[in-house]
């Protein structure tokens, strides 16, 4: 396992050092802006104590959101990205910061303050002379709390589309990557040790007060301001570039493979730049909205997803109403449907090779005679749900002799050892390829249609007609194995999405 | 003598409670007045009027004849001296910041005048310029009134007010201190608003003495009118002890009958 983790460092040394950089700059941003905010509510909310309670209640039910709803809730608002998750980070950075300045200053000896006011001072002149620079340690411990706080949860920033080290653990997970999400888990902790190292530092120099050391702190603090400024400024001006197309994609490893394969033709075909936000976490739901608002131009999406959680149809879709799926998504939000992949991501029947050619079996509907004699299996849930197992049995008038409860990631190792007989699958799914069995045709349609395409603005398409050409190149690629074999490739051999497109589109002679 | 201070019908009450009622004082100038009481008895109360940091529900308070309620107090406290309780000293800052806190809030542009001052201050008090950049936490608890006593001071006020500032030291110290206080009171001719809960202490320091109960002057006199002629039972029963043991400085010392050296006096007469 270390030995992975440092190979996958080794070779990704740029990819990782981007996101750590990446990861830096939207925690710093957080850290700066609740530092500011922070402290002056803070410094307000001791100023006039009424307020106090109020604020601090607000902060403290701002503060037991669970992090995953509250990016969700600001989603509508601020869309998908790195100005929702600095939000989010800021909100919660936010407690600690206005209750350690709070705290703080409420802790300062009330006859040192009467000695303040006493010898003339103004109100100004008490909070600036006495107040602050004594309330400094406990809001210095509260800013070191913060900032280790900030950067641990800037991790789950990837979740809606922004950058950091949360990009190498979800894409790690997605795609059944270990060492990525360890790696990326590690640099994060790493990352949050060495600042609360430096803060400890300067936390130290700060007490010490001798004439000497003021003067230090003093450059200290002006190298440290123009240093997180820069940072952060940089950060604000790479987020502003010109015919740039924005990709998303859901977290799922063939969405990666597709992203980079978007990403690949299009930067060759055409003169545009592609910006890749992959694996937004929450898929359609959190993608939709943000392509609505124009954050997105295009992603991957399924027409059976796009019809029953985009249009919000509750019937059965098939590839007949394709039509009026794509005239709805004209219509409804002003976007098309292009370069439709050709592959089917739906739920599957397999049955092992040797039973399919023992019984000649190729639709669903051969299984009825001989479902007795065999043993079908699929995850637990697959028995629960409405349009599980029953259902497909009532369709079908299947009546299997035994059923097994299998865990997802064993299900394969089940069928290929000969367990089980037939299983539900995912026509897609990368040990699919892998396996030595046989996907029946759904003649009866039980299950509804997901053929894979790209949902795209089409304002976008008509700003950039060169897109066509593109997607003309994608109607009908790759087909259901193909997508297997690939995601088999990644999941399974740990190859990188991008190389796996990239093989991909080489061996179609697509690229040049 | 011109009038210093001035307090006139002076009403105090927190909601219903009064804890002070037609209270009338003047002061004159160059006056060093100790304020003793039982606690509670509004002593402290009189003593932060004078500064506004509290304010009287009736009546006026005239500081160099003039009423208080109309002045800014930000700017009259700059010039009226405070040491309260224990002096206490902001911790954050050095004894040369400490001191130079008022000047510094008076004329920031002025340096070298305020550094002067400092030094002058530093030297009155008695602290030796080396522990210039010290802070409050590593000086002792002597040196510590010393430092609040200049930085009252540092201004150079006409009144300076001082709220129990030898409460905390011990016997040793608050006996230096005092030399020292009236010392320095000797040397500037400033007007001193002393408040104490130790009658020796009232009674050595003061040229006037205050003796107030329940809100109430109960006597404002000389610290040999006091012990001579108690005008109350309470004052009487205040300087009960101090009639046996007189504490006064060494020349009013034989002119009060209760003292040790009067007795002796007194006894000699007899033989």
């Amino acid at each position: 396992m270390l030995k992975d983790m440092w190979s996958i460092f080794t070779d990704r040394t740029d990819f990782f050092l981007e996101l750590l950089l990446e990861h830096l700059e939207i925690s710093l941003v957080s850290i700066f802006i609740a530092i500011l905010l922070g402290g002056f509510a803070g410094i307000l909310i001791s100023e006039f104590q009424k307020a106090a309670k109020p604020t601090l209640g607000v902060i403290n039910f701002l503060y037991t959101i669970p992090s995953i709803s509250m990016l969700g809730f600001l989603i509508p608002f601020s869309g998908v990205g790195n100005a929702t998750a600095i939000i989010a980070l800021t909100v919660y950075a936010l407690l600690p910061m206005v209750r350690n300045t709070h705290t703080g200053i409420a802790n300062v000896d009330p006859a040192i303050l009467e000695a303040a006011k006493g010898m003339g001072s103004t109100r100004i002149q008490i909070l600036f002379k006495i107040k602050l620079p004594l309330a400094m340690p406990v809001i210095m411990s509260g800013i070191r709390n913060m900032v280790t706080m900030t950067i641990a949860l800037a991790g789950i920033a990837s979740f809606i589309g922004a950058g950091g080290l949360g990009v190498a653990i979800y894409r790690g997970i997605t795609t059944n990557n270990t060492a990525m999400t360890m790696v990326g888990s590690l640099l994060i902790a790493l990352l949050a040790l060495v600042m609360d190292f430096v803060l400890g530092c300067i936390e130290k120099q700060m007490r010490k007060h001798s004439v000497k050391h003021k003067k230090t702190n003093k450059i200290m603090a002006v190298v440290a301001a123009i240093l997180g400024l820069s940072i952060a400024g940089g950060f604000f001006i790479n987020t502003q570039q010109k015919d740039t197309l924005h990709i998303a994609t859901k977290p799922m490893t063939e969405q990666y493979v597709l992203g980079e394969m978007l990403d690949i033709l299009i930067e060759q075909d055409t003169d545009l730049n592609v910006e890749l936000t992959q694996g937004v976490g929450g898929g359609t739901s959190n993608i939709q909205p943000a392509m609505e608002s124009g954050e997105f131009d295009m992603y991957p999406e399924y027409t059976g997803t796009g019809w029953n959680m985009v249009l919000k149809h509750d019937g059965l879709y098939t590839e007949d109403l394709f039509c009026e799926l794509e005239d709805e998504y004209n219509e409804r939000f002003n976007m098309d449907w292009v370069g439709m992949y050709g592959f089917n991501n739906t739920y599957g029947l397999v049955v092992r090779r040797e039973i399919a050619e023992q019984y000649d079996l190729k639709t669903y509907s051969d299984l009825k005679a001989v479902a007795e004699d065999l043993t079908f299996g699929a995850e637990y849930d697959f028995f629960e749900r409405e349009d599980g197992y029953d259902a497909l049995c009532e369709t079908y008038g299947l009546n299997f002799g035994k059923t097994m409860d299998l865990d997802i990631g064993l299900k394969y190792q089940a069928i290929n050892q000969g367990k089980i007989d037939v299983m539900v699958i995912f026509t897609t799914d990368g040990q699919l390829s892998a396996s030595d069995v046989v996907v029946l045709e759904d003649d009866k349609h039980f299950y509804p249609s997901y053929i894979c395409g790209n949902v795209i603005r089409t304002e976008v398409l008509e700003k950039y007609p060169e897109l066509e050409a593109v997607f003309e190149k994608l109607n009908g690629l790759i087909t259901d194995s193909d997508m297997a074999a690939m995601n088999y490739a990644v999941e399974t051999e740990n190859k990188e999405p991008r190389d796996v497109a990239e093989e991909y589109l080489s061996s179609h002679n697509l690229l040049q | 003598m011109k009038t210093a201070i001035e307090f006139k019908n002076i009403k105090k009450a927190y909601g219903e409670k009064v804890v002070m009622e037609s209270f009338n004082l003047s002061i004159e100038k160059g006056e060093f007045v100790t304020i003793i009481g039982s606690s509670g008895c509004g002593k402290t109360t009189a003593l932060k009027m004078v500064n506004g940091l509290i304010q009287p529900t009736e009546g006026d308070i005239l500081v160099d004849g003039e009423n208080i309620r109309h002045k800014n107090q930000t700017q009259l406290r700059r010039n009226i001296g405070y040491a309260i309780q224990g002096s206490v000293l902001f911790p954050h800052m050095t004894v040369e910041q400490n001191i130079s806190y008022v000047p510094n809030l008076l004329n920031k542009r002025n340096k070298e005048k305020t550094k002067n001052a400092v030094s002058k201050w530093m030297k009155i008090v008695g602290l030796s310029e080396d522990l210039k950049h010290r802070y409050p936490s590593e000086l002792s608890g002597g040196q510590q009134q010393r430092v609040g006593i200049a930085r009252a001071l540092a201004a150079s006020p006409d009144i300076l007010l001082m709220d129990e500032p030898f409460g905390a030291v011990d016997e040793i110290t608050r006996g230096q201190l005092q030399t020292e206080m009236k010392r320095i009171y000797e040397q500037t001719g400033i007007t001193v608003l002393f408040v104490t809960h130790d009658i020796s202490e009232a009674l050595k320091l003061g040229t006037k003495v205050l003796v107030m109960n329940n809100g109430k002057i109960e006597q404002f006199a000389k610290p040999e009118d006091l012990l001579h002629s108690p005008a109350t039972e309470f004052v009487k029963e205040l300087v009960k002890k101090e009639r046996r043991t007189c504490y006064l400085p060494e020349k009013p010392l034989a002119s009060c009958e209760f003292s040790g050296v009067a007795n002796e006096t007194e006894n000699d007469d007899a033989k």
